[in-house]
C-alpha cells in the first residue's frame, strides 16, 4: 500500500502533463493522438529508437544521481551542464594528449573527472557552506560560465587543426572509445558504467556517510548536535554530487562523441532535475524516470520530424511534470528554520 | 581612451542595465515578503515574447509594453499559487517555472511566427530627444538619450522605493519576511502579502522581459533572456534589498557587460568567449563577497502556516 502511495503522485502527475501538452498541441492546430503516437513510435517503434532511448538514458540517469544526492542534502545543485561539460572537457584533454597505453587512458580520464567534479563541487560547497552563496545562482551561473570555457577550447587551443575550422576538438582514437553493443546503432558499453553508478549509489545510502547526507537534509541542526561536521557534508555532497555529472560527460565523450563541440551538454541538465524529483530521488526510482524521459527526448525529436510538433513541446511537458509533483507535495519540506 | 568611448560606454552601461533592474526591483518586494522566486527568469522570456507578438500585431509598444507586465503578472500567478498556498518547495517551483516558461515561449513563438528563413523583427522604442537637455556636453548622450524603457525604469525605482520605505504596505511587506507569527497575530494576512508581493514581482519581471524586445532589441530569440533573471537576483541581494542601491549594483552589471561588448568590438587580444564569460563571473563573485554579510529576511524560503511552529 505504502509503495503505491508513492508511486501514484508521479505517475497521475505524469498522465496530467500529457493531457495539458494535447490541449496545447489541440489549441495549436496539431493532432495530439497522432502526435502522441509519432512521438510513442519515435522512442520504442523500431530497434534503432529503441537503442536510441538507451544511449540518451545513460547520460540522463547518471546527472540524475548526482542531483539526487545534493537534493538528498537539500542543495540546490542545478548546474549538471556545466559539471557535465567539465567531465567532457577533462577526458578529451587526457584522452588525445596524455601519452599513455589505452587502458590507463580511460583510468586517468575516469579519475580526472571524479577530482574536477569532486573540486568543483567542493568549492562550491565550501562557498555555500562558509560564505553562505547560494547554490541555486553559483551552481547556474557556472553553467554559462563553463558553456563559454568550452566554447573558447573548441574555437581556440583544442581546436582540430584538420577540422576545416569547424568548432570541434581532434577525435580520440578508436581503440580508447566504449565498445559498441550492437551492430548499427549507437549502444555502447557505457551503459554497464551507469547501471553500475544506480547500484552504488543504492549501497551508499545505506552507509554512515549516506546516512550524514541524509540528516543535513532532514535536519541541519539535529546533524549538528550529533557532532556531524554540517560544512564539511555539505562540500562533500556537493562534491559527490557534481562528480556523477562529470562522469557522465567521461561516458557520453567516449561513448558517443568522440570529440568536444560547442554546447556539448544540450539540456541533459534539466532534464535530469525532472527525472531526480520524479524518481523520488531514489536510485531504482531515477532508473525508470530516465528511461521514461530519455525515450521523451528521442519519440519529441521524431514528433517535430514527421509531424512538425516544435521539439519545445517536450520541455513543456518535462516542466509540467515538476509542477505537478511539488503540487502533489511529494517533495516534503523538511528543513527546519536555522 | 577617447571621450567618445567612454560616453558609449557609460551609455550603453545605462541601455544593459535596464532589464535587470527592473526584474530586480521587483524581487525587492518579493525577497522581503519571504520569498525566493527563481521564476524571474522564466517569466522574463515568457513576457518578453508576449510583448514582441503583441507589438508585432498591433504596431503600440506602449500597449505591448503593458501586455508585457500583464503576462508576466499572470504567469507569477503560478509561482504565488504554488508556494503560497500548497506551500511547495520555493526552488523547484521556481526552477519547473522557468524550464516551463522556456518550453512555452520556444513552442508559442513557432507556432505564431512559423519557420523564417528571416527572423520578424519590430519598430522598437526610439531615444527621445530631450531638445536642449540633450545637447548638453557629456551629460546629455548619456542621460538624455535614451528610449522610454530607460524613464520608464527610473519611474518605477522611486516607485518602489517610495512603496517599501513610505507605506504601510511595504511595512507590511517588510513584516511577513522578517517575523510572520507576529504580523499574524497584529492582523497582517501573512500568506496574502507573501502572495501579492510574487505577483507584484512578476508584473515588474514582465516589464524587465518586454523592455528586452521592445527597447533593448526588435526581435525576439529563444536566448535572449540569457540569465539576466537570476543575475537579477544576485544583484537584488547585492543591494541589500534596497531599491536605490538596486539600480546602482545593476548598473555594475550593465558595465561588465557593456565593457565586454565594446572590448570585442575594438578587437581588444583576448577570447570573445571569455569577455563574454564576465557578467556570470561577476555575479558569482559578488555573490560569495556579499551574501555572508547582508542580512537576509529571517524566514526567507520559509513557507508560512499558523498551525506550525
Amino acid at each position: 500500500m505504502n509503495k503505491f502511495k508513492n508511486i501514484l503522485p508521479p505517475i497521475l502527475s505524469i498522465i496530467l502533463a500529457f493531457a495539458v501538452g494535447a490541449i496545447i498541441l489541440l489549441l495549436s492546430n496539431f493532432n495530439p493522438i497522432e502526435s502522441y503516437k509519432s512521438l510513442f513510435n519515435g522512442a520504442f517503434g523500431s530497434a534503432y529508437g529503441f537503442s536510441e532511448t538507451l544511449v540518451k538514458m545513460i547520460p540522463i540517469l547518471t546527472i540524475a544521481l548526482g542531483t539526487s544526492v545534493a537534493f538528498k542534502a537539500q542543495l540546490w545543485n542545478i548546474g549538471g551542464n556545466g559539471q557535465y561539460t567539465l567531465g567532457c572537457i577533462s577526458t578529451l584533454i587526457v584522452c588525445v594528449y596524455l601519452p599513455a597505453p589505452m587502458w590507463l587512458k580511460l583510468v586517468i580520464a575516469l579519475l580526472l573527472s571524479i577530482l574536477v567534479g569532486m573540486i568543483f563541487g567542493g568549492l562550491l560547497g565550501l562557498a555555500k557552506a562558509k560564505l553562505n552563496a547560494n547554490e541555486v545562482i553559483t551552481t547556474l551561473m557556472f553553467d554559462y560560465i563553463i558553456a563559454l570555457f568550452l566554447s573558447f577550447l573548441v574555437y581556440g587551443p583544442l581546436m582540430d587543426p584538420d577540422g576545416h575550422n569547424f568548432p570541434q576538438s581532434k577525435l580520440i582514437e578508436k581503440e580508447v572509445l566504449f565498445d559498441k553493443l550492437m551492430v548499427g546503432t549507437r549502444l555502447h558499453s557505457g551503459l554497464f558504467l551507469a547501471l553500475f553508478l544506480v547500484i552504488l549509489l543504492f549501497f551508499f545510502w545505506k552507509t554512515k556517510e549516506g546516512f550524514r547526507i541524509k540528516m543535513i537534509g532532514a535536519n541541519p541542526n539535529v546533524a549538528k548536535l550529533s557532532g556531524i561536521s554540517v560544512n564539511l557534508q555539505i562540500m562533500l555532497t556537493m562534491g559527490i554530487s557534481c562528480a556523477f555529472a562529470a562522469i557522465a560527460g567521461y561516458i557520453d565523450v567516449l561513448g558517443i562523441h568522440g570529440r568536444l563541440q560547442d554546447n556539448i551538454a544540450g539540456t541533459l541538465g534539466s532534464v535530469a532535475i525532472v527525472v531526480a524529483l520524479l524518481g523520488n530521488l531514489n536510485p531504482i526510482g531515477i532508473i525508470f524516470s530516465a528511461f521514461f524521459f530519455s525515450a521523451l527526448t528521442v519519440g519529441g525529436q521524431c514528433m517535430q520530424r514527421f509531424m512538425g510538433v516544435p521539439y519545445s513541446l517536450v520541455t513543456i511537458i518535462q516542466a509540467l511534470v515538476i509542477v505537478f509533483v511539488v503540487a502533489s507535495k511529494i517533495i516534503v519540506e523538511k528543513r527546519s528554520k536555522k | 581612451m577617447s571621450s567618445s568611448f567612454i560616453i558609449s560606454l557609460l551609455v550603453g552601461t545605462l541601455r544593459t542595465s535596464i532589464p535587470i533592474i527592473l526584474a530586480a526591483l521587483g524581487q525587492v518586494y518579493v525577497h522581503k515578503s519571504g520569498t525566493l522566486d527563481l521564476s524571474v527568469e522564466g517569466t522574463m522570456i515568457f513576457s518578453c515574447l508576449m510583448s514582441f507578438i503583441a507589438a508585432a500585431l498591433t504596431k503600440s509598444l506602449t500597449f505591448a509594453l503593458i501586455i508585457g507586465g500583464v503576462s508576466g503578472l499572470c504567469y507569477s500567478f503560478i509561482m504565488a499559487h504554488l508556494t503560497v498556498n500548497l506551500k511547495s518547495n520555493q526552488v523547484i517551483s521556481g526552477t519547473a517555472l522557468t524550464m516551463l516558461a522556456t518550453g512555452l515561449s520556444s513552442y508559442l513563438y513557432r507556432v505564431v511566427f512559423g519557420i523564417r528563413s528571416l527572423p520578424p523583427i519590430i519598430e522598437n522604442f526610439k531615444p527621445i530627444n530631450f531638445g536642449f537637455l540633450t545637447k548638453i556636453p557629456f551629460i546629455g548622450p548619456i542621460l538624455f538619450n535614451h528610449n522610454f524603457t530607460f524613464y520608464f525604469m527610473l519611474l518605477l525605482v522611486i516607485i518602489t522605493w517610495f512603496i517599501m520605505d513610505k507605506t504601510s504596505y511595504g511595512l507590511k511587506i517588510k513584516a511577513v519576511g522578517e517575523f510572520p507569527r507576529a504580523a499574524d497575530s497584529k492582523g497582517i494576512e501573512v500568506n496574502k502579502i507573501r502572495f501579492q508581493s510574487i505577483l507584484i514581482g512578476g508584473l515588474y519581471s514582465g516589464f524587465a522581459g518586454a523592455s528586452m524586445s521592445l527597447g533593448y532589441m526588435n526581435t525576439y530569440t529563444d536566448q535572449m533572456i540569457a540569465g539576466r533573471g537570476f543575475i537579477a537576483i544576485a544583484v537584488v541581494v547585492f543591494a541589500r534589498w534596497l531599491p536605490i542601491r538596486v539600480l546602482f549594483a545593476a548598473l555594475l552589471f550593465g558595465f561588465a557587460n557593456t565593457l565586454q561588448m565594446r572590448l570585442q568590438s575594438i578587437g581588444v587580444a583576448v577570447p570573445i568567449q571569455l569577455l563574454q564569460a564576465l557578467p556570470y563571473i561577476l555575479t558569482v563573485v559578488v555573490l560569495l563577497g556579499v551574501s555572508k554579510y547582508v542580512k537576509f529576511p529571517s524566514y526567507f524560503t520559509q513557507a508560512y502556516s499558523r498551525d506550525k511552529k
